[in-house]
């Protein structure tokens, strides 16, 4: 009956409304996957300049944080380690030399991690030499065994790609016929749509990437792309930026028409290049076997059992105390005002667009060559004059069919490059979310005496104390690193989690130490003596004044019959509290579908409506 | 919560009217009706009566010895339901008498006064709606204004004249489209009319201080501002809190949610199609093994587990909770400051805006945080905090920049992304690429393009005014929601609304903008090129091939495994089952090399002359059925009578209707044989490769099956 379990998990999606597409959600069309082929020859174990960690060090701490943000963001992709030029061989079938495949193409999990951390440092060094060594090298061969691990997944790959990792730029010695193989093996692999870079790394005399490498990487994507990156990594920060960036494949969350008006009309992709990370969600299991269990959800006619059809359901609001019904089709179809895409309003200044209209995280756009042929050209332009005027486009957005319109400012921003020639904001319009009137609250100002001079200037010396570069990847989710170490813990018997740093805890003792008598003086230019601003504030005051007091706790007070009725028979209900109906369904044993208070509200009704 | 009279006037007068014009009863009926319309959606608990006077009959609290006739109390205060809508519609008539619309409001506030005894209301209001067409006795004037001053009960006029002479109809100006002119000049006023003005004037100004006349309508003015639904208004709730900067600096502060996406406050319910009743659905959700017979297990011997990487960790709720991060409550702590400029505005993340102020009762604290944000606005700064709600919720990093209003300060906190929400995509160059640089005339026609679409004009006095003010719009989907919901409330059995035009509009480019740029646009159109891509790969759907019937809603698009390339919904755009398309992504087809063919759909295939391709495709697919778990799909083509063409129906078939019956049907032994079906259905399109497309037709559905005729052919 898998049939059935499909159809309804849908019917089950639809009933909860349409959850936004902020999460993100892409069209997988396969796996990514990712080999890692690490130079393993003497050279890399060399200790960096004032002791600093080895080549192999850096790679391995570079591997083993793209194998945990693989295990966090995407852990379906399939990541492997191989090792070349070492003194024993470990491959699938044994048939290539020098060749040390550790971890074979697979999804990795809290083992691999912990494998590469053996790997690391003076320990893992040894470790190294002992179970793999350093020997003879071909590349050549490696990259056979490395399309070999390719050819043996039976998954559909999206996308292919191998990360060399050496700090030797003649790895033959001048051994033509092993250069050639290399050379054939590299162009084997590339023609089956594997990419191939080189994160080479510092090496006394310097890295030549002519000499051997540059005909065996991949052509950058684009002819404008800046090709080699020809500076070798010295840090492991660079390396990792470097890695990650080459790493993840990106991908469109829709491609879109951009129409500008009169049939001007260009293709887009749609990218999200920030979206709340958010704990996965849980998985049952069988008690007995540890294995994933399935649910299957079905609907049932209460009365005479038999299985309803998505045609015997309707869907129905009460407002006004009336039921109102609607077939499912038409539900859709009221969200329907037009087709997908990206309708031009008009342009703005920059300074139009508020600060406080936020409604959501932004997305971005870039135009899609392959769908309309001119479309980068025309995006260019505008991106070109739109910056250079200071103004942001204003579009009507519908991101899927059957969604309705929301406003968006495309907020154009041109390439920044940092100091290691590495993309920091790629070139294209942000898409900020715009709020209609529905979405900005009343809020009653408080409205209070302001500070003088004085007292702003000495509360500037405390902010300059204390002043500090922001930078948006300088915070790691406390809740999901304790989540993910507690899961690490659990998957490889630890006894406890490895504790983490809770980079969103104020540093309170470095901060008290910067600001030294500052605090004090600014209290004393504020405060009077008496007053402290931790304790309560004083008693609970007056008739709470819009929403203020929603803390009191009122006493317990029944409800009689008459009363229920009569504020069923005005519809009043609804100005009850949820704790009040609760009581009241409560007192006369009336059974609820839940405990939401339309769910409440609806029970009482019908009990003390007929 | 306020409670609120709807006064009236049903008496003769209002029910004439100059040629051309709408009487007088049927606007103010109308102006009843949206209002009602707008409470019952907006559902919000303000309790409303309705008095009409210059009715036929009496019926009122005060009524006695002859006072206070043709007065009616037609409804009581109570929350406003759809049950008064209807009896608006079909009850509210024209009546034949004459009341004095003082004595009319005499009732009212009595009304107001008695029902709203002992309980909590913050606003008493009476609205009026009237042609003042009547005698009245102003002896009581005084007496009125001071008991309507002493319970705090403000009045609302509505009258089909303006109040004076002068056009008041775009007074509040944030209704759509331009405003209609006022139904009546000031003058040829009756001279009841003119006295009851002069009354209604004298009122207002005692009423309250300034703007009195402010809440004098006309009902033209009325029903535009009323036509739009009311907005969602929610009051938000205060949060109480410290800011702190290191150990010893502590500002007493309370936040509010200023700027928040807001949803439908309502989702549907599944009811039964017949009763329309939610009890007789029932919904069972069972567990099951993921084997071959789907083994159902029992809740309670399922645990907890979560994924990290290719293991599956069993984790239970209790150690979870146990072991789980924990904020220790609530807290805005400063963690630094920062230039405003780092914090780029696209890194904003969460979906709301708070607004942070010092409390309302303690001046020092509103000194000290008024300090900080003066301090941050004159240093171009930012705060970077820690925000956590409550002791349940997760803290977030964001950023609270100072915000200094003519009226007001206070702090803006934003929340912003930790590392794990960050896409670092690389995208190619764009600037510098020399196939995308444009010309200096591209630059120049994009130029001037932009200049005829800005959206912000000079006015007279030379202020720059913004023309298309989003945030002034209300959100057309709920709009459309309450539009459809009241229509099939009123009108169970018909068919959806068409979009309301006024909504339409605002959803449109500003027709003064649209007409402006029409020359730049056609500049462009002819200086950049745009093609189309065509893509012999491109999926197929029904609307390609035949275009989709104008107004037909899209089907909401079965959600198909994700791993799935071209999307089995999009292919199947009519009303396919979704039985039939889940089974079909069950089957793993290295040619997903089929067309389910029903009768009409062998046409299709007689014109084309493949009958005989079609044929021994079905056979090398037969063959193939036992070694490729095809069972479940061969199942389908059975139920469906999808076998080979006949001779009977196309010339070229070398098979007999016999043949083709008899084709279908698998020996005993072979169907026991038949694999279960292997439910990795992770890559189902691993192989598949389009090469033609059979267009087939049920008499229902319409379904475009992608076939690949494979190498056996």
């Amino acid at each position: 009956m898998a049939e059935w379990r499909e159809y309804y998990q849908n019917e089950d999606d639809e009933v909860e409304e349409d959850e936004e597409d902020s999460g993100g959600a892409y069209k997988i069309s396969g796996r990514d996957s990712l080999v890692f082929l690490v130079d393993a020859s003497k050279e890399m174990f060399i200790k960096g300049e004032d002791g600093g960690p080895s080549n192999f060090d850096m790679t391995m701490q570079c591997v083993r944080s793209v194998y945990t943000s693989k295990i966090i963001s995407s852990d379906k992709d399939l990541v492997a380690l191989v090792f070349y030029g070492t003194e024993k061989s470990k491959n699938p079938r044994n048939s290539f030399k020098h060749v040390y495949v550790y971890h074979d193409l697979d999804s990795p999990g809290a083992k691999h991690v912990q494998d590469i951390d053996k790997l690391q440092g003076e320990k893992g060094a040894q470790l190294a030499e002992k179970t793999m060594g350093s020997g003879e090298t071909s590349l050549g061969e490696a990259l056979w065994c490395c399309s070999n691990l390719y050819s043996d997944i039976k998954l559909r790959l999206s996308h292919k790609r191998l990360m060399i990792f050496t700090c030797r730029d003649d790895p033959h010695g001048g051994d033509s016929a092993k250069d050639r193989q290399a050379r054939t093996k590299a162009a084997d692999l590339k023609e089956t749509g594997v990419v191939i870079d080189l994160m080479h790394l510092t090496k006394p005399e310097g890295f030549d990437v002519s000499l051997f490498f540059c005909d065996i990487v991949s052509p950058p994507e684009d002819e404008s792309e800046l090709g080699l990156q020809t500076e070798p990594c010295r840090k492991l920060e660079d390396l990792q930026k470097r890695v990650r960036a080459k790493e993840l494949k990106k991908r469109a969350q829709s491609r879109l028409t951009f129409s500008l008006g009169e049939g001007v009309n260009l293709a887009v992709g749609v990218y999200v290049l920030a979206r709340t990370a958010t704990k996965p969600p849980a998985v049952r299991l069988y008690r007995d076997t540890n294995e994933p269990v399935r649910t299957k959800t079905r609907y049932f006619h209460a009365h005479n059992g038999g299985i309803l059809l998505p045609n015997d359901m309707k869907r129905s609001q009460v407002y006004g105390k009336k039921q109102i019904v609607m077939e499912k089709d038409e539900v859709d179809e009221i969200k329907k005002f037009d087709d997908p895409g990206l309708v031009l309003m008009g342009f703005k200044p920059m300074e139009r667009l508020k600060l406080h209209h936020h409604i959501r995280p932004a997305l971005f756009i870039y135009p899609e060559e392959e769908q309309i042929l001119g479309s980068s050209c025309m995006f260019t332009t505008l991106l070109l004059k739109c910056s250079e005027k200071n103004l942001f486009a204003l579009c009507r957005y519908i991101p899927r069919r059957n969604t309705p319109p929301r406003f968006v400012a495309l907020v154009p921003q041109r390439e920044e490059l940092d100091q290691s020639q590495t993309q920091a904001t790629p070139p294209g319009f942000r898409v900020i979310f715009l709020p209609f009137a529905d979405d900005i609250r009343t809020v009653d100002a408080h409205v209070g005496p302001t500070a003088s001079d004085e007292q702003v200037d000495k509360m500037k010396e405390i902010v300059h104390k204390l002043r500090f570069k922001y930078r948006s990847d300088a915070f790691e989710n406390p809740m999901l690193q304790q989540h993910y170490r507690n899961l690490e813990a659990l998957a490889l018997d630890m006894l406890a989690p490895e504790p983490i740093e809770d980079l969103t805890m104020p540093k309170v003792q470095m901060m008290d130490d910067r600001l030294g008598p500052l605090v004090q003086e600014f209290k004393d230019l504020v405060y009077p003596p008496d007053y402290n601003p931790e304790g309560k504030p004083a008693a609970k005051r007056k008739p709470a004044e819009s929403g203020g007091g929603g803390a009191e706790k009122k006493p317990k007070v029944e409800m009689s019959e008459e009363e229920l009725k009569n504020h069923v028979e005005k519809g009043t209900l609804g100005k009850l509290t949820v704790p009040v109906l609760k009581d009241a369904c409560r007192q006369f044993g009336i059974r609820t579908t839940g405990t939401k208070k339309q769910e409440l509200i609806d029970a009482l009704t019908m009990q003390f409506s007929k | 919560m306020s409670a609120l009279v709807l006064c009236m006037d049903v008496g003769f007068s209002m029910s004439n009217s100059e040629p051309g014009q709408e009487p007088s009863f049927e606007q103010a009926k109308k102006v009843i009706q949206k209002f009602v319309q707008r409470q019952v959606f907006a559902e919000n608990k303000d309790e409303v009566g309705l008095v009409l006077f210059g009715t036929d009959g009496t019926k009122n609290g005060l009524a006695k010895d002859g006072q206070y006739e043709n007065i009616t109390v037609h409804r009581h205060l109570m929350m406003p339901d759809f049950e008064l809508l209807e009896e608006i519609e079909s009850e509210l008539q024209p009546g034949g008498q004459q009341a004095d619309w003082l004595d009319a409001l005499v009732v009212c506030m009595d009304l107001l006064q008695k029902e709203t005894m002992g309980k909590k209301f913050e606003r008493l209001n009476i609205v009026l709606l009237t042609d003042l067409n009547v005698q009245t006795s102003a002896d009581q004037l005084d007496v009125i204004i001071d008991s309507l001053k002493k319970a705090g009960i403000t009045l609302q006029f509505f009258l089909p004249f303006p109040v004076d002479g002068e056009d008041r109809a775009d007074g509040g100006g944030d209704g759509p489209g331009p405003s209609a002119a006022p139904a009546r000049p000031g003058k040829g006023l009756s001279r009841q009319q003119t006295q009851g003005l002069e009354m209604v004037k004298n009122i207002m100004t005692s009423l309250e201080e300034e703007d009195s006349l402010e809440e004098v309508y006309t009902f033209s003015d009325a029903l535009q501002k009323l036509s739009i639904f009311k907005r969602i208004d929610r009051r938000p709730m205060a949060w109480p809190c410290q800011l702190t900067i290191g150990s010893s600096l502590t500002i007493r502060i309370v936040g509010y949610k200023a700027v928040t996406e807001e949803k439908v406050k309502k989702s549907w319910a599944i009811v039964e199609a017949q009763s329309h009743q939610r009890d007789d659905v029932k919904r069972e959700t069972v567990y099951c093994l993921d084997d071959d017979n789907e083994t159902e297990v029992q809740k309670d011997d399922t645990i907890q587990g979560f994924r990290y990487g290719s293991d599956i960790v069993p984790f239970s709720k209790v150690d979870e909770d146990q072991m789980k991060y924990k904020s220790d409550g609530k807290c805005f702590s400063v963690l630094g400051f920062t230039k405003q400029e780092l914090i780029r505005r696209h890194q904003f993340m969460g979906s709301q805006v708070v607004k942070v102020f010092a409390p309302r009762d303690d001046e020092h604290a509103a000194v000290a945080l008024s300090a900080l944000i003066r301090a941050l606005d004159s240093l171009k700064m930012a705060a970077i905090v820690r925000y956590a709600y409550d002791r349940r919720s997760n803290p977030q990093v964001g950023a609270a920049f100072p915000c200094i209003k003519e009226k007001y300060e206070c702090l803006l906190y934003v929340q912003l992304p930790f590392m794990e929400d960050l896409r670092q995509f690389t995208f190619p160059v764009l600037e510098n690429n020399k196939k995308f640089t444009p010309s200096a005339s591209q630059l120049s026609a994009v130029d001037a393009l932009i200049d005829s679409m800005m959206l912000v004009e000079k006015d007279e006095d030379g202020e720059s005014v913004d023309v298309f003010k989003v945030n002034h719009f209300p959100n057309p989907q709920f709009q459309r929601l309450f539009q459809c919901l009241h229509h099939r409330g009123v009108n169970p059995d018909d068919p959806l609304p068409p979009v309301e035009p006024w909504l339409k509009r605002d959803l449109e480019r500003p027709q003064a903008v649209s007409a402006r740029c029409q020359t730049a646009l056609q500049d462009v159109k002819t200086k950049f090129p745009l093609k189309v891509v065509v893509k012999k790969k491109e999926q197929k759907t029904s609307a390609d091939v035949f275009g989709s019937s104008a107004d037909e809603p899209d089907a909401k698009k079965v959600k198909v495994d994700e791993e799935t390339e071209f999307n089995l919904a999009e292919i199947a755009k009519g009303n396919i089952t979704s039985v039939r398309l889940s089974c079909l992504k069950s089957v793993q087809i290295d040619a997903f090399a089929y067309a389910l063919l029903t009768a009409p759909a062998h046409n299709v295939l007689h014109q084309s002359g493949n009958a005989e391709l079609f044929n021994s495709y079905m056979q090398s697919l037969k063959r193939s059925v036992p070694d490729r778990n095809l069972q479940e799909f061969w199942d389908l083509l059975i139920q469906d009578a999808l076998t080979l063409i006949s001779k009977d129906e196309v010339d070229g078939s070398t098979f007999s209707k016999q043949d083709a019956n008899q084709f279908l049907a698998f020996e005993q032994k072979e169907e026991v044989q038949a694999a279960p079906v292997q439910e990795d259905t992770g890559d189902v399109d691993d192989l598949v490769s389009v090469s033609c497309l059979f267009g087939c037709f049920n008499d229902k559905h319409i379904i475009y099956y992608i076939c690949e005729c494979n190498s056996d052919l």
